[in-house]
């Protein structure tokens, strides 16, 4: 790949105390380029994805965006560079309606100020028709919707608005089988369309079905990054485990090279 | 993605209004027609204009905290300083009304004290991370006592009828000179402490229903780390509803110092108490996200017509303390078996 990386993460670090949690890390991800992010508990990923989305600020390193450097103190610096995280709690405020929580914090306003409910109304209608015909509940209050529901609100917040890069911790993890099935399909869509994905996951089939690579943490740092055709899931099931890949890995891959 | 203005049917409320709130503030409207209905037949001059005016003119210092407090408890705050607020920036006005400061400049002055005292609520929440419970308390204490120490714990009165006027006067208050010389009031008019309530009443609904700041201030009540994540300047949302409620707090100071023509800085112990009674009774939930400029105000005229229907009927203080008791332990109980259905 020879084009500018959307992000580039050099050197990040993030410590709490002694505690390193993220412990000089670096990290690409390209256009169109799915990138899975795993590790355990407690191994760094959720820190390193904070970073990227603004949430947390790195005790060092440097974040670049197409190329140009960036610093994020809150998480609407990261969106206005065009980064866009779905949360694995899906940060839905529960008492307002979809509408509301897709505009949440970008709210459309009239010429006075006042908040254009119609202009957002429309635009919700639009975009969550595109990723669920069926939704009909645009002005229920979000904690009366089903969890398939509430995620396709949150994921529609999350591509609404010039999205470069999108982060999505444990997508799948609350969705029934059709609705994780919608949630990959458009996974493509958006890779399709030149977007950059990381996906925290710890679901091997989702990462094998939808990861063009995969990075994987232990202990605050990168112990395994490689192309997903290099892998299997005992590999990335060791890197995880051990923070190493198994002993006859490399004579395998020797091994299946030339075939 | 098109931004085209199309216009839609149902549009404005955000569904910050779900069924439930709806169904609580109708009880509580209902409640208040019953308590109206059954006020009028135990004693006759209860339904008459001059009492509708005079609970008007009582109800307004309950119903100014309990906007200010609406807006508090919608960011899932408490707001436990108002009365003393209210006490000192009543204080203020006519300190500086006895300098020699006009009467309007000098209530200004009292009501930006009032908003001083919120700003440094929300400074103490915010900034220094202490909860609100403690924070308000700290400032009922330190406000009661500045009211206290700067008149020497004495009432400040002879203030001039122009200090009296926000308090007392009315607009179409109709008399009619009457031969003997005395003059005889027709019709009281509606007090201007009415008007003052309603027109902040309607702003602050304007505030929570059509600008981004009251959007953000349900949001932050509703899920404080989801607004944050999604960019909501949550400690600017609380800094401005603590600065509201204390220059609320405020202007009820003003208003209830003008109506005696005396600041007192022994007024407006407890007030804070009727003011979250007044919310809660109208739906406002002390979790934050959920409440209305319109069920709090039905809240104070449950509070205020209780008071002085019971006042009518002749019960003491002390019962009417003890319903009114009941009264905001009952309605948060129906809230509570609604939502468990």
């Amino acid at each position: 790949m020879s084009q500018t990386p959307l992000v580039e993460m050099i050197d990040i670090e993030k410590h709490f105390g002694g505690v390193r949690a993220v412990d000089h890390v670096s990290l690409n991800l390209y256009p169109g380029e799915v990138v899975g992010v795993l590790g355990h508990n407690g191994a760094g990923k959720s820190c390193l994805m904070r970073i990227l989305s603004g949430a947390m600020i790195p005790n060092g390193g440097e974040i670049r965006v197409q190329g140009r450097a960036v610093q994020f103190s809150e998480p609407n610096d990261a969106r206005a560079a065009g980064i866009e995280t779905i949360y694995q709690t899906l940060a839905l405020a529960d008492h307002l309606d979809a509408v509301a929580n897709l505009f949440l914090g970008r709210e459309l306003k009239t010429r006075f100020g006042n908040l254009d409910e119609a202009r957002m109304y429309a635009a919700t209608k639009d975009v969550l028709a595109r990723l669920n015909p069926n939704f009909k509940n645009l002005r229920d209050r979000v904690s009366s919707l089903s969890g398939g529901q509430r995620q396709v609100i949150a994921i529609a917040r999350a591509i609404y608005f010039d999205t470069k890069v999108l982060i999505m911790d444990e997508p799948t993890a609350a969705l029934g089988p059709s609705e994780t099935a919608m949630v990959a399909d458009l996974i493509r869509q958006l890779r399709a369309e030149g977007i950059g994905i990381f996906l925290v996951s710890h679901d091997m089939h989702d990462v094998f079905e939808l990861c063009d690579r995969v990075v994987v943490m232990n202990k605050g740092r990168v112990v395994g990054a490689h192309r997903i055709d290099e892998v299997d899931k005992d590999d990335v099931l060791s890197l995880i485990v051990k923070g190493e890949l198994p002993a006859d890995w490399s004579a395998r891959n020797l091994a299946e090279a030339p075939a | 993605m098109s931004h085209a203005a199309k216009p839609v049917g149902r549009f404005g409320f955000a569904g910050m209004e779900p069924t439930s709130a709806h169904l609580h503030r109708l009880s509580a409207l209902l409640t208040l027609i019953l308590l109206i209905m059954g006020f009028s037949l135990m004693a006759q001059s209860f339904f008459t204009v001059n009492n509708a005016m005079t609970v008007l003119l009582q109800t307004s210092v309950i119903g100014l905290l309990g906007l200010g407090l609406t807006m508090v408890i919608l960011t899932g705050g408490i707001d436990l300083s108002v009365g003393s607020v209210l006490a000192l920036s009543g204080v203020i006005s006519a300190m500086a009304v006895k300098a020699g400061v006009p009467v309007a400049p000098a209530m200004s002055l009292g009501v930006l004290a009032g908003a001083a005292c919120g700003a440094f609520n929300g400074f103490v929440i915010t900034k220094m991370r202490i909860p609100p419970f403690v924070a308000t308390l700290g400032m009922m204490l330190i406000a009661r006592g500045l009211a206290l120490q700067l008149t020497g714990a004495a009432p400040i009165s002879r203030l001039g009828e122009s200090f009296g006027r926000l308090g007392n006067g009315a607009l179409f208050r109709v008399i009619e000179m009457q031969p003997n010389g005395f003059p005889r009031v027709i019709f009281p008019g509606i007090p201007y402490p009415a008007i003052l309530l309603l027109v902040t009443a309607i702003a602050v609904a304007y505030l929570l229903r059509r600008r981004q700041i009251g959007r953000h201030i349900y949001a932050t009540g509703s899920n404080e780390e989801a607004a944050r994540l999604s960019g909501v300047r949550v400690d600017h949302v609380k800094l401005y509803a603590y600065t509201m409620s204390g220059a609320l707090a405020g202007l009820a100071g003003n208003v209830l110092m003008s109506r005696l023509v005396t600041a007192q800085p022994s007024e407006g112990v407890m007030y804070e108490l009727d003011a979250i009674a007044a919310a809660v009774i109208g739906g406002a939930s002390l979790s934050g996200g959920i409440g209305t400029v319109t069920g709090t105000m039905i809240g104070a005229f449950i509070i205020g017509i209780l008071r002085n229907g019971l006042n009518m009927a002749g019960v003491s203080a002390f019962i009417q303390q003890i319903v009114i008791g009941l009264v905001v332990i009952g309605a948060v109980w129906l809230d509570q078996v609604r939502n468990r259905q």
